[in-house]
């Protein structure tokens, strides 16, 4: 590396901004708009992640980010307020996590309601709408339904029993480039 | 040309002019909303549809339109996509 390459590079970070210590930040340098390379460094960083994870753990994959969003779903949700009702509870959490992904309580025309009694089982179909998920899949390439799908289930099934108190599981149906149907399956 | 179909919350229509009849819509639809009738697809059960798009990805003519879809936030740029526009262009 030549002298040059080194004074411009620290050229390139100097800077007369003066912190002090009370100095709290109110917004996002820079703002949100300005962000669009750091997210899609961070979709890559997720894939990357979650692509070497599979390839160490295998199939062991899923179970490990499946454990690891239940956990952080019962963590995060000992916090929301406690619903009975899962219809409730869902459409809760979906306010919480909106911005981030929008989930949709639904039925298929053929059924009159939305908890669905079939085969000994009682369930929910769920629509994942936006889902930076999806996205970060499909960004980097990678197929969906895989472990980092599975962080999100585990996150989804983990807040949904601390809010209920109720034992739940989530399968996949389908995944599609604009929604995804999942079903929670009540236990 | 658009075959209309059933109305209901989310509208499909199938370009019969576009529609080569490969029946890939009637596979990959998660809902059975499309059957092959007269080797063209038809949207036969618009009422099940969760606005997934699968069919829009899987469909080699592009023959299908959806009204009503939520449309989800988009923060990539989809790869695939790209690939076979670069490979076309
Ligand atoms: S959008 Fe999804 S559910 Fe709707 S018709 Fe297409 S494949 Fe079926
Ligand atoms: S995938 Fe497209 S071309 Fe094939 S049957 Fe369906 S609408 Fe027609």
């Amino acid at each position: 590396m030549t002298d040059d390459t080194i004074r411009e590079m620290k050229d390139s970070f100097a800077s007369s901004t003066v912190y002090r210590s009370e100095d709290v930040p109110l917004q996002c340098v820079p703002p949100p708009d300005e962000l669009e390379d750091t997210l899609h460094g961070l979709m890559k960083l997720n894939g990357l992640i979650i692509r070497s994870l599979e390839e160490i753990a295998g199939r062991g994959a899923n179970a490990v980010t499946y454990r690891a969003g239940r956990k952080y779903g019962h963590e995060v949700a000992k916090y929301f307020r406690k619903i009975e009702d899962v219809e409730e509870a869902l459409k809760e959490l979906s306010n919480i996590l909106h911005g981030q992904y929008t989930i949709e309580i639904w039925k298929p025309a053929d059924k009159d309601r939305y908890i669905i009694e079939e085969n000994g089982s009682t369930f929910i179909y769920l629509v994942f709408h936006d889902c930076i998920v999806r996205q970060t899949l499909r960004r980097n390439g990678q197929p969906q339904g895989g472990p980092l799908c599975l962080t999100l289930f585990g996150y989804v099934v983990g807040a949904i029993e601390e809010i209920t108190g109720r034992k739940a599981k989530l399968e996949i149906v389908h995944t599609g480039p604009n929604a995804c149907l999942k079903k929670l399956i009540l236990q | 040309m658009y075959r209309d179909r059933v109305v209901s919350v989310i509208e499909i229509r199938v370009d019969e002019n576009a529609c080569n009849g490969c029946g890939l819509c009637v596979k990959d639809c998660p809902m059975q909303v499309y059957e092959l009738r007269d080797a063209i697809s038809v949207p036969v059960r618009a009422a099940s549809c969760m606005g997934c798009l699968s069919c829009h990805e899987i469909c080699p003519a592009q023959a299908l339109e959806h009204r009503g879809v939520y449309p989800s936030r988009r923060h990539y740029i989809d790869i695939r996509v790209c690939e076979m526009l670069n490979r076309v262009i």
